[in-house]
Parts: C-alpha cells; structure tokens; sequence
C-alpha cells in the first residue's frame, strides 16, 4: 500500500487530471494519509521522548495488536460511510458473529476454520438484514441500525443467557497471543491483508465503482443503469463480514467469545469506528473512501491511547487529554492543508 | 384540510400513542393512575429536554455527539457548585446552564470556523467534557443537593402535574416560536436544507451554526439539571445513556437527518412513545432479557409507521396532481 | 505449577533489571474495571499498605471507561510502566482471563480483588464479595423482616456482566427456600436515568402488589432508596447493596430496610499486602482454605455483613473489624513463607 495510492474519488476535476509531477507532489502532501503519517510520526517522537517504554517490545505489540482490532472495527464502519450511510449494529453484529462462532466451536466442536467462516456467515447475514430493511423500508440507516443494534445484541443476550463460550480451539487462540518478529501481531497482518482487499476492491472492481458512485450521488448512479439498492445491501452484507472478522478477533485474542466484549448493545466499538475513518479522509456523505487512511486513522487513535495511558497523565483527566489530542490532530491536519494549498496557490 | 392533517409530522406518532394508551389502560388500570402519569411526565419531562437538545442540530444538518457529555457536565457543576462552594440553587442553575451554553458555544465556534464535520468535533469534544466531569468528581457523586431542589425534581405544583414539566413546556413553546416563527429559526431550518444556497440568501451560516449549538448546549445542561433535581443527587453518569434516547425521538417525530426538517410536537412526542413503551415493558413483566430486543422493534415500528404514512400522502398527493 | 512458575518467573524478573526499574521494589497497580464509587476505597487502601509494608508503589490506575478493551490497554500499559503486581477487578469474568494469563507470564502475581475471574486461570487468588452469595444472604434478611409468601422485586445491573445472572439466580433460590417469590426482575438499570425511570413506573402500578424489594447493584440501590423516601412507603422492606450515602440516610430514616456492605477497602489493603509477600518468597499453601463460589475454586472472601438500621452509624468499624481479622492470620493461613 502506497502513498495515495487508496484513496479513491469520483468526479476528481479535470484540471487535475493533467497532472505534472508537481501536482502529484502536491496531491501527496495534501492527502489525508500524508498528514496523518506525519501525525503518527510526531507524536511516537514526543511519546518516546516522555516515555521511553513507549518503544519497548512489548509495548509495540500490544500496540499493533489493540489497533488491529480497532482498524477492522473502522474499515467494518468504512464501507457503510461511503454510501453516505452508518451502521451503529457493527458492535453488536461482531458480537453475534463471534458468540455464534464461539457456539459453533464449543457446542458442535467444530473445526476452527469451519466456526470462523460460520461467524462470518452470520455477520454477513446480520449486515445483510440491515440493508435489506433499510432498502426495503426507504428509511435512514441511522435509525434502522439505531433499532437492529438493540435487537441483535437482544436476541443474542436471551438466546445465550450472557454465558461465554470458552471452549475455543487452541490453535486459533494462539494467533492472538503469537507475537512474529517479536512485535507483530498476526492479527494486524490480518488487518492489513483485508485492508489490501479492500482498497483492490475499490480501485480495481466494477462493484468497488458502483458502491461509490452510489453514495457519490444515488440518483445519478440509478440513472446509468447501477441497481442502488443492491448495491447499497452489498455494503451493510460487507460491513456485517468485517465487523465479525474484528469480532472473531477479539475471540482468538481473549480465548473466548464473550458477550460483553463491545460493552453494552456494542456501544464501545462506535468510537473506533468513527475516528478510523472520519480522521482518515472518508466524507460522511459518502462517495470518497480512504482505505489506507482508515487505517492510519484507527491506528493514531490507538496510539494515542496508548501514549497518554503510558504518560500517566492524571488518572481521572485521561479523557479529556484524549479529546484535546483529537482536536489537535484534526485542526493540525486542516492547518497543514490550508498551508501548503495557500503556498501553491500564491 | 384533513389531507394536511394527515401529512403533519406529529399525527403518526401520536396515533401510535392513542392506540398504545387505549391498549394498555385496557390491560392494566393502573396505567392511568395519577401518580403513574406524574411517574411518565417525569420522564418525559427531562427526556424531551435531551430531544430537543439533538433536534436543533439534526435542523441545521449536523449531529451533536456531546450531548450526553454536556448535561452531565452541567449536572454535576451545578451539584459540586451547591455542595463544595454553598452557592445558592438559582444561581448555581444559571452558572450550570451558562456552562452548558459555553460547552455548546465551543462545538459551534469549532465547528463554523474549521469546517470540519460536527460529527468530528463533537466526537472529540464529548471525551474532553467526560473527562473533565470524571477529572472533577473522580466517579464520586455530590450528595448535598437542597431540598427546594429535590421537591422542584420531584413533587407536583397540580397533582399529577410536576414542576419539572414547566422547564420542558416552557422550552418546546420557544422552540417551535423560535422555528415557526422567528427569522434567526427561518435561517437555521435554511442551512439545514442547503447550506450552500442559504450562504448566497444572505445568511451568516457561521452565525446560525454557533448560535445553534448554544442553544443545545443550553437544553442539554437544563436537562441535566432536572435530572440532578429527579435523582436528588449529582451522579456523574448522567448523560452516558442520552445518545440514542436523543436521536430516537426527533426521528421517530418526523425530523429529516439530513437537516432542513424538524418537528417540535413531533419530537415531544417521539419521547412520549419511547417513555410509555419503556413503562409497558415494566408494566408487563417482560423477560429483562428480552427488553432490548423488543425497544428495538418498537423503534422500526413506530418509524415505520411514519413512513408508511408518508409514502401513502406522497401517492395521494401524486393521485391529486394527475 | 502455576507456583512453581510464579517462583521462576519472580526470580527471572529479579534479574531482568529494565522491568524491574532500577530496584527490585513491589510496584503493585489497582484497576477497577471503570470508574465507580465502589472503588474510590482502593487508593487509600493501596496508599495505607504502600506505606506500612514499604512497597515500592500501590496505585489506583482507573480505566477511564467501562470497556473491556480500554482495561486490557491500560493493563498492557502498566507493564510497560514497570509495575510488578496487579489486582484487577476483571472487565468480564471470562473475557480478562487472557490478559491476566500474559501478565502472570511476565511473572507479576495478579489476583481477581472484588469480583472473579472464571477458573481456569493464572490468577494466585480472588479476593472480594462473593456476589452470588451476597444476593442469597440479602434476600435471606429480607424474608426474616417479611416471612413465608412474601412477593419481591429484584432491580439489577446490566445483563452483559454474567455476574448479573448469578445475582438473579441467587435470589431466586433464597426466595424458593424462604418460600417467597420473586414477581418481578428488572435489569440493564446501572445507568441513573433508566434506572429511576424503570423502578418509579414499577412502584407506580405495582407498589401494593410488592412487599419486599432487594436490589444487588449500586445505582439501583441507590434510586431505590429515593424513590421509597419519595412515596414514603415504609411497607414495602427493601435491602440495598454497598454503602453509598443515600442508601444508608434512608436505612437511618426507615425507608430502607438495610444494606448489604461489602469491604473495598479491606480488598485493596490485603491484597497489595499479599502480593508484595508473593514477590518476596512467599508461595500459596497447597492446602490453603480457599472457598468456591460459581466462579472459581480459589476464593477468599473479603467480607460481607448486613447493616440494619443499628449498625448503619458505625458501619466503617465493622467492615474494618473485618479487614483485621481477615488479616491477622492471613499470612498463616493463606501463604507460604519461607
């Protein structure tokens, strides 16, 4: 994955189309994922300086793997955002997904890689119903996925009594405990691989097209022959996959598939699902998707977590130091942006 | 004339209400007990509060994910302030609901001036007032709240009516005056339909933005200051459960997401539906295992009920013309 | 084995000095699993034993949200930070077993302090309220004050904490015994505003059907409380949980019946006390005495009392009555020393 090379838009004005090697110089710098790539580097140096554990080993790891978890969770939210739509269930669909994984493993002793695509299976499933009604209904998917947010992690929560499965197949709860290299995570090797996937899909498919031209501009996209609908289902179908990939790894990291481990109706993975794809670049309304910085953005988000967690900042203040920090890197981001547009521009 | 009243925002909502009140008084008498309603204005009361508090953003297009975030700021500023300082209660309240304007002013300023998304800013903003709230009262709630707050939380001025009920009678009033009737309302409905068009009328989209966020800020910090009354106790949790609470009810009422569009009698009255229903589950002993999933089907339900009726007025409309 | 381990582990940890930070002083870390009032006791405890036993540290590290994620991540931290003990009040029974499991793989002596982990796991003990246990004596107090046939409401937590299902078990069982009924269980109450939603619509159409009311979580208890002071029914008896302030004005008033006390304080104290012995040689007995409760084998319980309107003033001498008992034999009974 390279420079700009995820981020995809429809209807780049012509102008930049012939473009000089400065303009691409230029584009790069501007990119979302430059600037957060600029980010991630500045505040590892001030965390590092303050903390020099920060780069420990151990540190590292833990790092990748938490964020790798947090990236799938962005990307799950990513491919809904760019039909302009959102998709709250994504917390309580990979909890369902993995509970039904773990159910699969521990009640029918499947094998793993059979109850790992069977809770793939119901994600689909889950996401699937999801853009069914919303398509069907005509209805905001903000509120259709407000409802099935409560409903699946209800049926789930009367269905399992609040029990965990812990009966899960050791060689897939070594993945989230194998460290290679000493600091990779194979689980963000898993996130990188969908994240691969994923930005082929958009740039290389005609489907990856039609989802953005959908969300670009719905009526325009049914005029020239694209099936909105289907295509809109086709993406709450993908976002129920992803988040029960990010929910089965959480299973393969806590060796078990435990129903509160999104917090209550899924609630806790809302905000990574946000911050992933709103700092890297997505536009809410849809149309313009940045796989890569999606990723960077879950990733900063993480570190910065991790950063304040290690500085020790006032335990009670953690928080509000969180949201500054948040609030910097967006205004640095826009900063920078308008920066370098005005220097070029003059 | 009937064809209007059947197209208003409020009328869906309200004939899920009348079916719902004249089902479950059938059921269980009880329901109609004075103190049962002085127990379901109650929450509405300060419901409403949170409502309204997300409605006037959903009009100008955007989201205001702080909302929570800022009433339980208030709530517990306005607790510590009587507790920790003795400051007397009114004023206590004015500097509380100030704070929340201030809170809501900054989400506003950052917002018009960086033209980044509300969705963005307040997602930020929400962790830095939790955090000061936790950073204040370190997950410990303020107890000494006076008893004139207590009974103004609690006690009725005309049974079954309670004191809590003015505040959200008094906001919804302003509010459908501000939005029906006054220009700076014209111009927030404005932006919120296209912000762009409106920004060529002549109107300071800059302006409506910040002044559209004091005033959620304003509600939410008035509504953590009834719940502070209501609990008798400044907890710092208030405000973590407002999110859905705040997107469901002007929704279910009507209100457009996409800005432009919102309904003051609509919105009190998507939380009517969302509090009696939250009594019936109770009412009717529901397998608290089951309560989520049933929430959320009244969700779907009353929504669908909305569109349906929409999508009926727009072939009756469409049969007119032809 | 896992002693035999945890001894190795210590000794490796001696001689790696970059985590044992310059020396090799306990560092013991306190995680509540969120911020809670519950909790606020740890950090004076940790700070008591920290000074008292010359610990290096015992600091109250709080997640700055209930999220199983955000706990793990501060755990993950605190290793980095170089702290060598940690007693951790697990996010999920089930789901902080992993974590717990890396830590005592770093050779740090992690114990379950105030609710459990599900065995099987690393941890050396847990140390707290049995939380089933203490609904079933709660709900026994309340059938001494109401007697055979009594009907009673159950107000809970949420229902993703399996300890919750343990709770409403537990009542149900002490009820079928005392031949009482449960008429009715409300949960997912641990927020303030459902919660005082859902339990003033409960007593508005069911308070002359309910004789007795037990609630097992804090913030039920606590709107409970209220709402019984607000319709000034002293009929209905009700047992709360903990110790916040409205809950004991209203056992002082009558509103209340009593509280279930649990002993926060003793848990923090105790257990940085005992983890800087198991870094300094001790070992768990074999044949320690530990209890079982439905969660693990290897539970001490950290004291539980019912406080009626009598004992309600001098609540904190009891509960650190049994905090020294607790400890005066704590090391015989419990530890290995060499």
């Amino acid at each position: 994955m390279s420079g700009t090379g995820q981020e995809q838009s429809v209807g780049i004005p012509p102008a930049e189309q012939a473009s000089s090697a400065r303009l691409t110089t230029l584009r790069i710098l501007l990119s979302n994922e430059f600037g957060l790539l600029v980010l991630i580097v500045l505040f590892a140096i001030i965390f590092s300086t303050i903390s020099p554990a920060f780069l420990s080993k151990f540190s590292l790891y833990a790092l990748g793997r938490t964020s790798a978890v947090n990236i799938m969770i962005g990307f799950s939210m990513m491919v809904v955002i760019i039909t302009g739509g959102l998709n709250l269930s994504v917390g309580s669909i990979g909890v369902c997904a993995a509970m039904f994984g773990g159910l699969l493993m521990q009640a029918f002793a499947m094998p793993w890689p059979l109850a790992v695509c069977g809770g793939l299976v119901m994600g689909a499933a889950l996401g699937a119903l999801n853009g069914f009604i919303i398509v069907r209904s005509g209805l905001h998917s903000f509120i259709i996925t407000l409802a099935t947010m409560s409903i699946f992690f209800g049926v789930m929560i009367f269905l399992t009594r609040a029990e965990s499965y812990r009966d899960i197949s050791p060689a897939f709860t070594s993945f989230g405990r194998m460290k290679l290299v000493g600091i990779i995570s194979p689980l963000l090797l898993v996130s990188a691989l969908a994240g691969v996937l994923l930005s082929v899909l958009f740039r290389y498919t005609a489907l990856g097209r039609e989802m953005l031209a959908t969300g670009a501009n719905e009526r325009a996209a049914e005029l020239s022959g694209i099936r909105v609908n289907r295509i809109i289902t086709y993406c709450h179908l993908l976002s129920g996959v992803l988040a029960g990939v990010a929910g089965l790894m959480l299973v393969s990291r806590t060796g078990a598939a435990i129903p509160s481990m999104a917090g209550q109706l899924g609630q806790d993975w809302l905000l990574p699902a946000f911050l992933g794809p709103v700092l890297g670049g997505t536009l809410l309304t849809g149309g313009r998707v940045s796989v890569l910085g999606t990723f960077l953005g879950s990733f900063l988000v993480t570190m910065l977590t991790t950063g304040l967690l290690l500085m020790q900042v006032g335990a009670f203040w953690m928080q509000t130091y969180l949201g500054m920090l948040l609030l910097a890197a967006v205004l640095i981001d826009m900063v920078r942006r308008s920066y370098l547009t005005r220097r070029k521009l003059i | 004339m009937s064809r209007r009243f059947w197209e208003t925002d409020w009328f869906g909502p309200l004939m899920v209400i009348v079916v719902a009140v004249a089902v479950v008084s059938a059921l269980n008498p009880s329901f109609l007990s004075p103190f049962n309603i002085q127990v379901l204005l109650l929450a509405i009361a300060v419901n409403a509060m949170i409502a309204f508090s997300q409605m006037i953003i959903i009009a100008i297009g955007q989201m205001n994910l702080s909302v929570g975030a800022i009433g339980g700021l208030s709530a517990i500023a306005f607790a510590g302030m009587m507790e920790v300082w003795g400051i007397p209660w009114p004023i206590a309240a004015i500097l509380a609901l100030a704070l929340g304007v201030l809170a809501g002013v900054a989400n506003g300023v950052l917002v018009a001036l960086t033209g980044i998304s509300a969705f963005v800013i307040t997602l930020a903003s929400l962790s830095v007032y939790k955090g000061v709230n936790l950073g204040i009262t370190e997950a410990q709630p303020f107890y000494k709240i006076p008893d004139v707050v207590k009974g103004l939380g609690n006690d009725t001025f005309f049974h079954p009516l309670p004191w809590l009920i003015i505040p959200c009678v008094l906001a919804a009033l302003l509010l459908w005056y501000l939005l029906n009737r006054l220009p700076l309302g014209r111009s927030i409905l404005a932006v919120g339909g296209n912000e762009h068009a409106a920004e060529l009328s002549g109107i300071s989209v800059r302006r409506v933005v910040i002044v559209a966020h004091a005033i959620s800020g304003l509600l939410a910090a008035s509504a953590g200051i009834m719940l502070v009354g209501r609990l008798q106790l400044g907890q710092p949790t208030i405000g973590d459960d407002w999110l859905i609470l705040s997107f469901a009810a002007p929704v279910i009422g009507g209100a457009i997401l996409s800005g432009g569009h919102v309904s003051v009698a609509g919105t009190l009255l998507g939380v009517a539906i969302v509090a009696i229903f939250t009594q019936v589950l109770v009412l009717f002993n529901i397998d608290p295992f089951l309560v989520q999933v049933v929430l959320g089907v009244l969700i779907l339900w009353a929504v669908g009920v909305n569109r349906f009726r929409e999508v009926r007025a727009l072939k009756h409309s469409a049969q007119v013309a032809s | 084995m896992q002693f035999k381990r945890l001894i190795s582990a210590c000794l490796a940890l001696t001689a790696i000095p970059t985590l044992a930070l310059a020396d090799s002083s306990t560092r013991v870390a306190l995680i509540p699993g969120g911020p809670h009032p519950y909790f606020a006791a740890w950090e004076q405890a940790g700070a008591d034993a920290a000074a008292k036993f010359g610990l290096g540290a015992a600091d109250y590290k709080v997640p700055q949200k209930w999220e199983l994620g955000l706990q793990n991540q501060m755990l993950e931290s605190l290793v980095t930070q170089g702290y060598n003990a940690f007693l951790i009040f697990p996010g999920d029974p089930v789901g902080t077993v992993a974590i717990a499991n890396e830590l005592a793989d770093t050779g740090a002596p992690v114990m379950a302090l105030a609710g459990c982990l599900k065995d099987p796991s690393d941890a050396v003990f847990c140390m707290g309220t049995d939380t089933g246990n203490s609904a079933y004596l709660g709900t026994k107090e309340l059938l001494k004050e109401l007697g055979a046939g009594a009907k009673i409401a159950h107000f809970t937590g949420f229902l993703v904490d399996p300890n919750t299902q343990l709770r409403i078990d537990a009542v149900n069982k002490a009820a079928e015994e005392g031949g009482a009924e449960v008429i009715q269980v409300i949960a997912d109450i641990d927020a303030p505003e459902p919660a005082e939603e859902k339990i003033n619509a409960y007593l508005a159409a069911h308070a002359a059907d309910v004789d007795g009311i037990i609630t097992t979580a804090w913030v039920p208890a606590v709107v409970a409380s209220s709402a019984l002071r607000k319709i000034g029914d002293k009929r209905i008896k009700m047992v709360g949980i903990d110790h916040d302030e409205v809950v004991l004005k209203a056992i002082k008033d009558g509103f209340v019946h009593g509280t279930m006390l649990q002993n926060p304080y003793g848990q923090g104290y105790i257990g940085s006390y005992a983890a800087d012995r198991l870094r300094s040689g001790c070992t768990v007995k074999a044949d320690a005495p530990f209890k079982s409760n439905a969660l693990t084998d290897k539970f001490i319980d950290s004291g539980t009392v019912f406080a009626g309107i009598n004992d309600v003033d001098d609540y904190v001498g009891s509960m650190q009555a049994i905090t020294n008992t607790l400890f005066a034999d704590f090391e015989s009974t419990y530890l290995d020393c060499k």
